[in-house]
């Protein structure tokens, strides 16, 4: 059988989607079903210029990177060849949150910077006509394992439960939240009052929003081991449209309230469960697990 | 006669626009595009923001930026305390990031070029063992943000360092089964590099290739090393041919625009220097690598064993600092100022896979007023005039054909996206 035939087009990106695919586990099997017709890292039988400047085969085109009209690829401007090999495509992923919202390059200074359908969480008209054919893939960087099984879902022709950001709801329907080991302190409202602990949630103080992102950071570990809000990072949202926010170690509060709440709760709702919980102290959450150190 | 050549997965891509006279490069003038104005995107912000902003510099190596950052901001505050764990937590870290780096560009960029097919195989089969012990300890690889001021973020227990010491073990077993077939620690201290040349394994396998095609002496350049970033392994100093200084200070580093790249020139007290894993080499006087210098100068086959002769050094010295690690420690102490309502300046120095990188960051009532980026590739390829070449341009030139070029480039690490950053 033949391979699926991929081209991976960088645009405006510091090529953290690229090194991050690399890291997917059965990189070997995934060789074996798949050949890059062009990537930025691996070596593939067409420069660069043959892909921008020749109609070559493409089942699968894959953006990384923000997008500018005025952002050019071996004299051409990027969009030329987007749209040329869109149109060649039989589908598109755009892979990470800079090509599907822009992300942290909307804010590089090129002119009309957007994501492929969406700047933040609004939509870009730039390219309307190919949403029908697109998968977004977002996070800084992807998760290596969301995007390769969307690709083998693409291949399978299995038909993707998409988000309203075309995103497939098997990474996207719940929140990075979802399997944080620190998720009991999170329900009692204990803050990680110090970093460098295993103990606390990093949601009331410490500016974590994986309580109203959407991804699989917890589900999914990283690298198979870890995840950032597990390891004692708050979650900085890179998944999300808005990403960047800024801002990223405090958590935003009107009135003593956290700006965002969790996904879907109303203002009412949190204020009673947190009257609630604040009203008992629970002795288990104010100590140590355990420590080494006598004077942590 | 002119030729353009168009040099690309360098982590983006770059022009070398060469000038030939006598059928030789007389000139070669190395131009970068596609900046992303990262320093742009970090005024005005919260300095912490800067942790979370610099990693996206660059895909490979964003976890040096990081620890740049780090060290910049700390430096604005006096007297700060960081525990001795949380310094070795980040060298561990560090050093992982540069081992990872030095396979993928030996299998995935100097393969290709001397006529092999590219190994993503045996490139990513260690990588990825050294992308989960740093996940281990930085939650995810690449793009963390772990190092915060003050210390680190993470509160690891013995299961943590047992699982880091098991994945250095096994990356170790992977340069010793493959890269050089032999006790890796006794060829580094092997003071006959000769011995290298007649192992197995698929270093000396490249080297037999050069040996070949008579390129022992290609790609000299001015025998100029520097080096920003000490830790407990790199030493900090400059080194002209053998002779090294340990004085140097960043305050001396220039940073100016050249004609036709995007990318920034660097020089250091108005000379270019060679940053990497060879200038790191030098000033450390590793016993390999000064007898590949005594035969070969600073040709780029000393650049290549200097490169790769790093993993297996830097995994022995981590492994030690994992062995170091006092768990009664705390990661992080709580620095006495904030540092989102100080003003202040400060410089964060680190050795990064491709060699030294500085940070210069200056803050004012909690926001960041202005930084500055200095990147290796900026140092190893700034665009020099005819009259004054830089590192790579000087290694380049004389060379009688562009392929042949493009390998001397090469051997130097290119980073694109850092050099524009």
């Amino acid at each position: 059988m033949s391979k699926v035939k991929l081209i991976w087009l960088s645009s405006i990106s510091c090529n953290g989607n690229a090194h991050s695919f690399l890291n997917y586990p059965q990189l070997e099997e995934f060789l074996d079903n798949f050949e890059f017709v062009y990537h930025p890292i691996i070596e593939s039988d067409y420069s660069l210029c043959d892909v921008v400047h020749q109609d070559l085969e493409c089942d699968i085109l894959l953006i990384e990177g923000a997008i500018s009209p005025e952002f050019k690829k071996c004299d051409e401007p990027i969009i030329n060849t987007i749209n040329r090999y869109a149109h060649i495509a039989k589908k598109i992923v755009t892979v990470g949150t800079c090509a599907t919202f822009g992300g942290m390059f909307k804010h590089s200074g090129y002119r009309y910077t957007t994501g492929l359908h969406f700047v933040e969480d609004k939509p870009s008209f730039l390219f309307k006509s190919l949403e029908s054919k697109t998968v977004s893939i977002s996070g800084c960087p992807i998760h290596p394992e969301v995007l390769v099984q969307t690709l083998y879902a693409i291949k399978d022709d299995l038909s993707l439960h998409l988000d309203k950001f075309l995103r497939p709801k098997e990474f996207f329907a719940y929140t990075v939240h979802n399997g944080c080991v620190r998720n009991e302190y999170f329900e009692y409202k204990v803050d990680n009052h110090n970093f460098g602990a295993k103990e606390g949630c990093m949601f009331y103080d410490h500016g974590c929003q994986a309580p109203y992102t959407t991804g699989s950071c917890n589900k999914i570990l990283w690298n198979e081991v870890n995840s950032k809000t597990r390891n004692g990072e708050p979650c900085h949202g890179c998944m999300d449209a808005s990403f960047p926010r800024f801002d990223f170690f405090t958590t935003k509060k009107n009135m003593g309230i956290p700006q965002h709440l969790p996904l879907g709760v109303g203002k009412r709702t949190y204020l009673t469960l947190a009257g609630v919980t604040k009203a008992f102290k629970i002795q288990r959450f104010e100590e140590d697990m355990f420590s080494y150190s006598l004077n942590k | 006669m002119k030729k353009i050549e168009f040099i690309e997965k360098i982590e983006g891509e770059a022009k070398l626009h060469f000038s030939f006279q006598n059928n030789k490069i007389d000139f070669v003038q190395i131009e970068f595009f596609n900046t992303r104005n990262i320093e742009n995107i970090l005024k005005n912000k919260s300095p912490l923001d800067a942790l979370v902003i610099n990693p996206r510099v660059c895909g490979i190596c964003n976890h040096a930026h990081l620890i740049a950052t780090v060290k910049a901001l700390e430096d604005t505050i006096d007297d700060i305390e960081i525990s001795q764990k949380a310094k070795i937590l980040r060298e561990v870290t560090l050093n992982l990031e540069i081992i990872q780096n030095h396979f993928k560009w030996f299998y995935l960029t100097i393969l290709p070029l001397m006529g092999l097919k590219q190994d993503v195989l045996k490139a990513m089969k260690p990588s990825q063992l050294v992308a989960k012990a740093i996940a281990t300890l930085a939650g995810q690889y690449p793009h963390n943000s772990y190092a915060i001021v003050g210390g680190v973020v993470c509160d690891p227990t013995f299961i943590e360092i047992v699982k880091l010491r098991n994945y250095i073990n096994d990356i170790l077993k992977f340069f010793e089964q493959n890269m050089v077939q032999a006790d890796a620690i006794e060829m580094l201290n092997c003071t006959n590099s000769q011995k290298l040349f007649a192992q197995n394994g698929d270093l000396p396998y490249i080297l037999s290739k050069l040996v070949d095609s008579d390129m022992l002496t290609v790609g000299k350049s001015y025998d100029r090393f520097i080096v920003f970033g000490e830790n407990s392994y790199f030493k900090r100093g400059k080194s002209i041919k053998t002779r090294v200084s340990k004085t140097i200070d960043e305050k001396f580093i220039r940073e100016f625009e050249t004609p036709n790249s995007l990318a920034k020139s660097v020089q250091y007290k108005d000379s270019y220097y060679e940053v990497g894993p060879l200038s790191r080499a030098m000033l450390n006087k590793t016993p390999l690598i000064k007898d590949m210098h005594r035969r070969y100068g600073d040709a780029m086959i000393s650049r290549i064993v200097a490169r790769v002769c790093e993993i297996p050094q830097l995994l022995n010295h981590t492994l030690y600092l994992v062995n170091h690690i006092d768990l009664t420690q705390p990661s992080y102490i709580k620095p006495c100022i904030d540092i989102q309502k100080h003003s202040g300046m400060g410089v964060g120095s680190v050795e990064a896979a491709r060699g030294s990188l500085v940070h210069k960051v200056e803050i004012s009532s909690g926001v960041i007023k202005d930084y500055h980026i200095i990147t290796p590739t900026q140092w190893n390829l700034s665009n020099g005039s005819r009259d004054n070449l830089a590192i790579a341009q000087k290694a380049m030139v004389g060379l009688k054909d562009a392929k042949l070029a493009e390998l001397v480039f090469k051997s130097f690490d290119v980073c694109s996206v850092c050099t524009t950053h």
